[in-house]
């Protein structure tokens, strides 16, 4: 499929106090187009450090990153936002929907800071990304009207409006019950034949074992990374 | 273009924001509502009481007019008292021959407050003798259609005519009689009317008359349509039996010249009557500055106080942004997280502080509407005679700017803090 991003020598160390703290401690991995990826790993592992740096929300301290054969590990802020309006997409766990907003507004939110979109323009990328989670039925909808499993597929709707080349799903199942954890592990899947990379940030096996590749990290430092 | 759009969506954010959480809009603007309500409201009335000011100076002859009066003289010159001749025609004339910018002097010799009657009916008035040029003085006229004002034959005549305000007509005549051509009694000598004054009224002012009706009937303005005016010579002749004047009303062809008229005016009283200081001049240009300074003293105080509770208003305004944007800390991190920009929210903040301040701001102007109709009844039943200011849309332009200023300033420091919020610790904040 294509190398998506390649990440060489990736350091991030936090001072906190008198201590320093090596969030990332050296890491070398490369994401190909349309993998599904699991990061698996306790907390502080780093992967959650990882995540934000691949997703632009946080700059390393050392290292380079690839992405889209672009140099990416020093951007500015703004140039950081380009990047999550137009290439990132995030599934969080507790959905992170704005809950003043109606289910078409929430999906449309990142949009919203691209100058690229008309309003309607932006309804209408917003339906069809709905219309793909299964959740058009709901358009006025307010999140806090919806069960768990439905906000999560309004939050993977929003991640996915803008035509990614990657999402990040930060344990994206921790707030649902059984029945619906399949559910949107495998709607996360079928992403994969748009040829959008996920990535999964979980510290749970049962999670990571739908993904074709699993990551393991551990103290900062890629302890294994195998097919499955 | 593109920013333009960004306010757009900014402001419509604000207002949907201002909607979800009324009461908090409400009591965050509620200083900046009572601020521009008492900024609008008091900078109005002021300026309703300064412009009555302006309209009485000018009805006061206006301020090309100097007036001499009578004065007993000062300590050191108190042993030259016997020497004193007070004001008489031969300082109208002194001036009319060296002052060339005086336009006009006008000379009066007061006869005092007096009954006059006509056909068993009678008023109180002062009685004043005056010449031709008292007319153009008293910025006065006589329409004619009712009848002349006196004239230099009367004068040299010692003529038995009178002239009268309107509201000695109002009261002397039913309104079925034309004065004119009628006699009246005073002090037992007979007068003939020969003409009517104009009537002083709102001319577009904003004045109200106690009564609201009947010819000169309103208020303040009352006394100057009063009086009975007669020659000089009669007076002289007939009532004072000497030649001395009361005072004298002059006027300067234009206001510019003012201060140097009162001076050469100063110089050859002061020659006519041997170096006694037993006048003393005054203008309205002092009335005028003092009406002015009183302005400003009330502007400055009224402002102030305005301005102070803007500035709370303004407090206000930032107290509940700062505390909304930490409920909405996470809320900031959701918006970085898909795309925003720093000035992305920056515009987003700031634009709700400008949606409140300008809301805030228009209900301010209705309230200051309120407040100044209120003052205006209140004015109105204490004093019949009183002000009614009105409303001037540029004050309330300002008064608007000056709330969406206000809060332009209170919402920037709390933007700015949603801005350079961390995406990463505002999506962890609880």
């Amino acid at each position: 499929m294509g190398s998506l991003a390649t990440i060489r020598g990736l350091h991030k160390a936090y001072v906190m106090g008198d201590e320093t703290v090596h969030a990332l401690d050296g890491v070398d991995l490369n994401f190909d187009r349309g993998e599904y990826i699991a990061i698996l790993g306790p907390s502080g592992s780093g992967k959650s450090t990882l995540m934000h740096i691949l997703g632009f929300m946080d700059t390393p301290t050392k290292g380079s990153i690839l992405f889209e054969g672009e140099e990416v590990s020093n951007l500015s802020p703004d140039r950081r936002a380009w990047y999550r309006s137009n290439r990132v997409g995030f599934v969080f766990q507790s959905f992170n929907l704005l809950p003043r907003l109606s289910v078409l507004e929430n999906v449309a939110l990142p949009l919203l800071y691209r100058e690229d979109y008309t309003e309607d323009a932006r309804e209408e990328a917003a339906k069809i990304a709905l219309e793909r989670v299964g959740m058009s039925h709901r358009l006025t909808h307010r999140p806090t009207q919806l069960s768990g499993g439905e906000r999560q597929r309004v939050a993977i709707a929003r991640a996915i409006v803008a035509r990614p080349a990657i999402v990040f799903a930060d344990e994206p199942t921790g707030n649902l019950d059984v029945k619906n954890v399949d559910r949107i592990l495998d709607l996360l899947g079928s992403l994969l034949a748009e040829g959008i990379t996920v990535v999964v940030v979980t510290h749970d096996l049962s999670v990571a074992a739908k993904a074709k590749r699993v990551i393991s990290m551990r103290a900062g430092k890629v302890q294994e990374d195998r097919l499955q | 273009m593109k920013l333009l759009i960004r306010i757009r969506a900014a402001v419509i954010n604000g207002l949907r924001e201002l909607q979800a959480n009324k009461v908090r809009s409400l009591l965050s603007m509620s200083g900046i509502i009572l601020g521009v309500a008492s900024l609008v409201a008091m900078v109005t009335v002021v300026q309703g009481m300064v412009g009555n000011f302006r309209q009485f100076v000018d009805a006061m002859g206006g301020i090309e007019k100097i007036t001499v009066d009578k004065q007993a003289l000062p300590k050191e010159q108190e042993h030259l008292a016997e020497l004193s001749e007070g004001l008489t025609m031969r300082d109208v004339e002194q001036i009319k021959a060296t002052i060339p910018i005086v336009r006009y002097v006008s000379p009066e010799a007061r006869v005092g407050y007096e009954k006059i009657v006509w056909e068993g009916r009678e008023v109180n008035t002062m009685i004043n003798g005056v010449t031709p040029d008292w007319l153009p003085v008293a910025k006065r006229w006589v329409n004619p259609s009712e009848g002349r004002f006196i004239s230099d034959l009367d004068i040299l005549h010692k003529t038995d005519v009178c002239v009268l305000g309107s509201s000695i007509v109002a009261e002397l005549f039913p309104p079925n009689v034309d004065p004119l051509g009628k006699v009246i009694r005073v002090k037992g000598k007979r007068f003939i009317i020969i003409g009517l004054l104009n009537n002083i009224e709102a001319q577009g002012m904003e004045i109200r008359s106690a009564s609201g009706k009947g010819r000169g009937s309103g208020g303040m303005w009352r006394w100057r349509n009063s009086g009975v005016y007669i020659p000089i010579s009669t007076a002289m002749a007939k009532f004072n039996g000497n030649d001395r004047l009361s005072g004298l009303g002059l006027q300067v062809a234009t206001g510019d010249d003012l201060n140097y008229a009162v001076e050469q005016v100063e110089r050859t009283l002061l020659q006519t009557h041997n170096g006694l200081r037993d006048f003393t001049l005054t203008t309205n240009e002092q009335t005028l500055e003092d009406f002015r300074k009183t302005e400003v003293a009330f502007k400055l105080s009224l402002g102030g106080v305005a301005g102070i509770s803007l500035f709370v208003g303004g407090i206000g305004i930032m107290n509940v942004m700062l505390a909304s944007i930490n409920e909405r800390i996470r809320e900031i991190g959701v918006r970085k997280a898909v795309g925003a920009r720093g000035s992305d929210l920056f515009l987003q903040f700031l634009s709700e502080a400008a949606v409140i301040s300008v809301l805030g701001g228009l209900i301010g102007l209705v309230v200051s509407m309120g407040i100044v109709s209120i003052m205006n009844y209140v004015l109105m039943q204490a004093v019949p005679t009183g002000v009614v200011s009105k409303f001037d849309w540029i004050i309330m332009l300002q008064g608007l700017s000056f709330s969406v200023v206000v809060g332009l300033i209170a919402g920037v420091y709390p933007a700015i803090r949603a801005a350079s919020l961390d995406p990463i610790e505002a999506l962890r904040h609880e």
